[in-house]
């Protein structure tokens, strides 16, 4: 058994510490297509124990990769260098709430769903709700600053995170707070990945649930006039809670799985949600859907009930998961790019689908410009393999040329740390690194993720001693 | 400090200024200068930087007030130059800035298009974004649409030795490396300085509408009670003690409640009508509507906060709960009866922030009472840092109080920042 192993399981008990193999084959992937098997992993049940945790692991000089329920899309939480997987499968409790003051403190290993749930009947809600709300925790979501349909009008993570408890590489406990005195090293911690500490509790931000709730679903001949429809919606001053588009290759297989009603004759929908006063829903879906008819829409329909509205959603948030009934595999791309470029984007994607035959089905935050490309390929075949990589890149190319950036929710994680460098500088990423420097100068808290490993780039992913 | 500091700067696109126009804590810099472009600026950072001068970052000096004076105070670099929009593509609801620019013109500029940043700072004609924003400001509207942290999408910054870092872009949803962006925001100008922001806006809401009640000590728990059972939530709600020039439109001796509703006519209407039952139930005779240019009634509030009266105030903010605002208040008040000195106070609803104004009764009162006031003070509040007020009545009290929890993690960044201690020297947290 390596040291590490050892070690953690004189301090924490076998019940705490995994290490045979066929235990640790469990911790080595996520929903990445890479994988990296650890030397141990540890289910502590409080911060306590997760100190102690980095502690051994940082005396024993292994890295330490925080993993939540293991749904991130870009490897932010495979251990690409071995070390201590920390899974926070048994943190996964509300530890205060406070209805008065909209607040509560939850630990990291939640499942984001769970939250809303049980605080649904104070009247109350946790706003940001990625598509993998169903199995996705907290803390991942805090990793990643992760987004969602709503955060068009919510915000993502960031916005709702009031303070979080992390242990440091010295495996010591701190809390940060957004209204403490100094720097907002909350939101420093906020999206980084794991690469600055181990998140052990959150403070998170909730809102008054909207007293009405409308959800309408417009049929387009195409991806680009539904994109030009958002665009013209933004542009005229309007801000629904979601604005969501699904091309018709998704919608197919949406409908096939999940028969929520979409309609799957037309090159595109568009799923609009506004919510509110009860005052104001007539005024705005009717203002909406006069957008929506001048730039082509063919259909118009609201959802009758709350039924109905949960099953529109639950069909567009299982997308992904549906697309598995059509698709060998597939390749899911994260983007983001000014509201106005949608239109032109969607027609790069098509041509770049084209050169590289390659399927692209298309679900999307329009509203936010956050584009997800699904590339569809066979894995057994080598050409495609090597095409969908190609043709994921082109892409990715393409949103930065317009204005844009490499990942809207997703993350950098390991998948896209070579092209970090599409964005920023070497300054820029050294400024990053300068970050870093005071969090995690070992590189022990997930390393190889987000930064490019290149050589000019090196003093970030490296320890500086290495670089 | 040194009479003629080791700097060359003749050969830069800049404008000399008066250095007395750079006073802060009473002392005034060497040199001032207003560079002409953000290559100028990094220049000078340079230099300063080598020659280890102290140098402080101006914009409209609004909120220099927070903050202790510079330890070393060679430079200052007013960014009144830099005022450009840089981008603004209405119809992505986004825009880029210059640091410098003042809050009333980026207002403006977006009015133009129906749309705005809710910065809600004081005297926006003055204040800069870039100054707004190093300041940490947090306005009264912060419950409802965020701080500069939630609509801040973008940063460039130029760090002490004059790199050029950015970070962030110009999209809504961004996870492309660290949000060092965030960092620089309340960070008082110690870590770069702001050269450009991008933020994210939202639509002007159609209908704004103020409503003022005279609260009397009597009828304010049942009030406010009802006023947090209303179902459409003001986006600012207030008590304000003191700072009459804010309400023109109501004279009483009570405490006034301020509350502003924005929505669509219909929200507003029904709004309007839900709160004058509720504080009617409660026993309130009048609630005084304005209707006219509520943007300017909106802004006279805004210009209370830090509305100090020449040696005779000076200015304290606090955070907490919204549900403890109330009680935190009322001891600050006992504590200001102990000092037989005036309290005025605003008491933010929403968000729990209070805001404190202490009045003594006559100049120069403050020097004998000042440090044991702001002790006693932060043994009630924590955090409780100096908003406003006279050098002279401050002197001798740290303008932030108790250092964080992670003061050690803060000085480090400091350092590998700015690691001479250029840029705003001293005038920061545990003397960052």
């Amino acid at each position: 058994m390596p040291e590490l192993a050892a070690r953690l399981l004189a301090a924490l008990g076998p019940e705490a510490v995994r290490s045979a193999p066929e235990d640790l084959a469990a911790y080595a992937y996520d929903a990445y297509s890479e994988d990296g098997m650890p030397l141990a992993a540890v289910i502590p049940r409080d911060a306590r124990e997760t100190a102690i945790a980095v502690r051994i692991a940082r005396e024993c000089g292994e890295p330490v990769v925080p993993r939540g329920a293991g749904t991130g899309l870009c490897g932010g939480a495979i251990p690409a260098r071995g070390g201590l997987v920390i899974s926070f499968a048994r943190m996964n409790r509300i530890l205060e709430l406070d209805v008065r003051n909209r607040r509560a403190r939850v630990q990291p290993g939640l499942i984001n769903l769970d939250l809303s749930r049980a605080i649904a009947r104070h009247g109350i809600f946790y706003a940001p709700d990625p598509s993998s709300q169903k199995i996705s925790t907290i803390g991942g979501n805090v990793g990643t600053n992760a987004g969602g349909p709503h955060c068009l009008s919510y915000g993502t993570t960031t916005n709702h995170v009031l303070a979080i408890e992390y242990v440091d590489d010295a495996g010591e406990v701190h809390t940060t707070s957004i209204d403490d005195v100094g720097y907002d090293l909350t939101g420093a911690l906020v999206g980084s990945e794991g690469t600055l500490g181990v998140i052990t509790a959150v403070d998170v931000r909730l809102m008054k649930l909207p007293e009405a709730v409308r959800v309408c679903v417009a049929a387009f001949p195409d991806v680009e006039s539904a994109s030009e429809a958002v665009s013209a919606i933004i542009g005229a001053g309007i801000v629904p809670t979601a604005l969501e588009i699904m091309d018709k290759l998704i919608v197919s297989a949406v409908e096939a799985h999940y028969h929520a009603g979409y309609p799957t004759d037309s090159g595109a929908v568009l799923l609009v949600e506004v919510a509110g006063a009860v005052d104001d829903m007539d005024a705005n879906e009717a203002a909406i859907a006069k957008i929506a008819k001048s730039h082509g829409a063919v259909s118009w329909r609201a959802a009758r009930d709350a039924a109905e509205r949960d099953a529109l959603w639950a069909s567009r948030k299982g997308a992904a998961g549906a697309m598995g009934r059509i698709a060998p595999n597939y390749y899911i791309q994260d983007a983001c790019v000014p509201r106005t470029k949608l239109p032109q984007v969607m027609n790069a994607i098509d041509a770049i689908s084209a050169e590289y035959q390659i399927p692209v089905g298309n679900v999307f935050h329009a509203g936010d410009g956050n584009l997800h490309p699904l590339l569809i390929f066979d894995r057994r075949d080598k050409r495609q393999v090597g095409a969908v990589v190609e043709a994921g890149t082109a892409i990715l190319k393409t949103c930065v040329e317009m204005g844009g950036t490499i990942s809207g929710e997703h993350g950098i994680g390991y998948e896209k740390r070579e092209t970090l460098s599409m964005v920023f500088s070497t300054d820029d990423l050294a400024t990053m690194g300068r970050v870093r420097d005071v969090f995690d100068p070992a590189r022990l808290f997930n390393p190889d993720k987000i930064f490019p490993s290149g050589a000019v780039c090196g003093e970030v992913a490296q320890p500086p001693s290495a670089a | 400090m040194i009479d003629t500091p080791p700097l060359r700067f003749e050969d830069l696109a800049l404008d000399r200024q008066r250095v007395d126009e750079f006073g802060l804590g009473g002392r005034t810099p060497a040199i001032a200068v207003a560079p002409h472009d953000t290559r100028a600026l990094i220049a000078l950072q340079q230099r300063a930087n080598e020659a280890g001068l102290g140098v402080v970052v101006f914009g409209g000096a609004t909120l220099q007030s927070i903050g202790n004076a510079p330890t070393r105070y060679d430079l200052a670099i007013s960014l009144a130059r830099l005022t450009r929009v840089l981008d603004y593509e209405p119809r992505d609801l986004t825009i880029a800035v210059e640091a410098g620019i003042t809050l009333a013109t980026l207002a403006g500029r977006l009015a133009e298009h129906g749309q705005f940043v809710p910065l809600d700072a004081p005297r926006a004609a003055t204040a800069t974004v870039g100054g707004t924003l190093a300041a940490g400001w947090r306005g009264p509207r912060r419950t409802t649409y965020g701080t500069a942290r939630d609509f801040v999408i973008g940063t460039e910054a130029i760090l002490a030795d004059g790199t050029h870092a950015h970070a962030g872009g110009m999209v809504v949803k961004n996870v492309t490396g660290y949000d060092v962006g965030k960092l620089y925001l309340g960070s008082l100008g110690t870590l770069g300085t702001l050269v450009r922001v991008n933020f994210k806006c939202l639509p002007l809401p159609p209908v704004r509408r103020i409503a003022i009640a005279p609260l009397a000590d009597e009828h304010r728990d049942r009030a406010l009670a009802h006023l947090a059972s209303l179902a459409i939530e003001p986006t600012c709600a207030l008590l304000m003690r003191g700072f009459d020039a804010a309400t023109p439109d109501v004279k009483s001796d009570d405490p006034r409640l301020v509350v502003l509703f924005e929505g669509s006519d219909a929200v507003v209407e029904r709004a309007t009508r839900d709160l004058r039952s509720a504080l009617g139930a409660a026993g309130v005779a009048s609630t005084t509507i304005v209707d006219r240019n509520p943007e300017h009634a909106f802004a006279r509030v805004l210009d209370a906060y830090t509305d100090t009266l020449v040696g005779r105030s000076i200015t304290f903010r606090s955070t907490g709960l919204p549900s403890t605002v109330l009680e935190r208040f009322e001891r600050v008040d006992r504590l200001a009866r102990d000092f037989v000195l005036r309290l005025d106070a605003i008491v933010d609803l929403r968000s729990g922030d209070l805001t404190l104004r202490f009045l003594a009764p006559k100049k120069n009162a403050f020097t004998q009472i000042a440090a044991t006031l702001a002790s006693d003070l932060r043994t009630i509040l924590d955090p409780c840092t100096i908003l406003a007020g006279d050098p002279a009545a401050r002197s001798g009290i740290d303008a932030w109080g108790t250092e964080p929890a992670s003061i050690g993690t803060m000085r480090s960044l400091k350092t590998r920042f700015d690691e001479r201690a250029t840029l705003a020297p001293g005038r920061f947290v545990g003397g960052i």
